[in-house]
């Protein structure tokens, strides 16, 4: 789905809870994550298999009480956690972040495209 | 003291400031009161004096906007002189502010599709050209494998380490850092991506770099190691397109501007090399590898189109000899092109820093 160039600015990260985050987006949305969902989602090579996308790290992998214990910008475009467990290869741009966004109106978004 | 000095000359400073609130700035779209342009307003007896602080040096409308200001503070009544002192401060782009490099106030890519379009040469000379307009600027050699900037600035002496950090050399009035100061000339590179990105990231971070407002970084041709290097690990301020005008080498710069699309780096704008070429004979214009594709391409995608470069020889021969032609031959034709597309990078620059959009996020997340 192409997206609005404001859906994908965000605007603000702000840690609320050292297991979730908040995402304010230049379109007026937020998005909140949580950091066990996030490493679920993990674009990296050593999750994911670059050719057909299956997972190698699955939720029954990952604790529901896992914390971020660093989160950088990476350049303009993309996050950079670290995670409890130790993992800390992805990379998640802006676009991937909204995506991801698990509120209930992008949730009916994604049952029926508009 | 009175706060506003009437009596002396008959003119307020807020008479002036309102005078000088009609002097906009075409790139920033406000005025120079607005943007706090201006500084140390003194009126000694009518005669008014200030600084116009703009955000380069190399602005590209300072006349005017200066001469539209002197019109308007001198039709006041009450001003007998007016004085103005053009002075600038280069902003820095959000997200900077931190690291190794936080003295550097911008970082500029400079990238093209394909090799042979004279990335470098306009690199250098973009450098050169700021460097002449008083801003203090560094030049980054990003081809690691096939550095030029060494001989287009005739030094190749290895830099200097003080500690753990590197003094970059000095030419043409910048500081440059590039490969081919550690590595022998004849020697080839043969690294794969891991190693480029390694010495992309020892060449921006363990290099005494200091104070800069502009650190031009001319990229290796192609989307590789080193541009996702750069990308991912500094907030480019924007990149520079260099393209040939044949449609071919368009069509592959298109590529660099996704991807720098994609990794939200700002494009500046797009500038045409070997545009035409000028019969030192005869002076007839011959359009060799076609006429206006970087122009088109600036329409169709709606950035800014920063001017036609001619091949021209003395171009090639002051690159080979090691003085960028903007320092070497100031009046020659091709110099004033050069200058007149670094002075409207700048323009960009500043117009980036300003705008809201560019600011990226705030982040709480300690």
């Amino acid at each position: 789905m192409p997206l609005d160039p404001k859906a994908v600015t965000a605007t603000k990260v702000k840690k609320l809870t050292p297991s979730e985050l908040q995402i304010l987006w230049a379109d007026g949305h937020e998005t909140r994550h949580i950091a066990a969902a996030l490493r679920g989602q993990c674009p990296c090579a050593s999750c994911k298999d670059e050719w057909t996308g299956e997972r190698y790290v699955l939720p029954m992998h990952i604790p529901d009480s896992l914390e971020f214990t660093k989160i950088e910008l990476v350049g303009k475009y993309a996050l950079h956690f670290d995670f409890s467990d130790s993992h800390h290869t992805g990379i998640y741009s802006f676009e991937y972040l909204r995506e991801l966004c698990r509120c209930a109106e992008c949730a009916k978004e994604r049952a029926e495209p508009a | 003291m009175a706060f506003w000095n009437k009596d002396a000359g008959g003119v307020s400073e807020a008479d002036i400031l309102g005078a000088l609130r009609k002097v906009q700035d075409p790139d920033l779209r406000k005025d120079i009161v607005t943007l706090g342009f201006i500084k140390n307003l003194k009126i000694d007896d009518g005669n008014v004096r200030f600084d116009l602080n703009l955000t380069t040096p190399a602005c590209p409308v300072k006349d005017q906007m200066r001469d539209e200001a002197v019109a308007l503070v001198r039709a006041l009544p009450g001003v007998r002189g007016v004085e103005i002192n053009l002075t600038s401060e280069v902003r820095q782009t959000p997200q900077m502010d931190k690291g190794a490099l936080k003295s550097v106030k911008n970082i500029v890519a400079v990238g093209s599709g394909k090799g042979g379009v004279g990335k470098s040469t306009i690199a250098v000379n973009i450098a050169a050209s700021l460097a002449l307009e008083g801003a203090a600027v560094g030049l980054l050699d990003g081809d690691i494998y096939g550095p030029t900037t060494p001989i287009m600035l005739g030094l190749d002496e290895p830099p200097k380490s003080v500690g753990p950090r590197m003094i970059p050399q000095q030419a043409a009035g910048l500081k440059f850092m590039s490969m081919g100061l550690l590595v022998k000339s004849d020697q080839p590179l043969i690294w794969r991506g891991p190693m480029a990105h390694r010495a992309l990231q020892q060449c921006l971070f363990d290099v005494d770099w200091g104070e800069l407002d502009y650190l031009i970084v001319d990229l290796p041709p192609g989307t590789g190691d080193v541009h996702l290097t750069l990308a991912q690990q500094v907030p480019l301020t924007g990149a520079v397109i260099v393209s040939t005008p044949q449609d071919v080498g368009l069509r592959i710069s298109m590529k660099t501007l996704r991807m720098f699309q994609q990794t939200k780096v700002p494009i500046l704008g797009i500038v045409e090399n070997m545009s035409y070429y000028v019969c030192p004979h005869c002076n007839s214009r011959d359009h060799i590898f076609g006429e206006g594709g970087g122009r088109r391409a600036a329409i169709e995608l709606d950035i800014p189109f920063f001017g036609e470069v001619p091949l021209d020889l003395a171009i090639r021969t002051q690159s080979d000899l090691g003085a960028p032609i903007v320092v070497a031959m100031p009046e020659a034709a091709s110099s004033k092109t050069l200058r007149d597309i670094a002075r409207q990078v700048a323009a960009q620059v500043s117009i980036r820093n300003f705008s809201a959009e560019n600011a990226g996020p705030v982040l709480e997340v300690d």
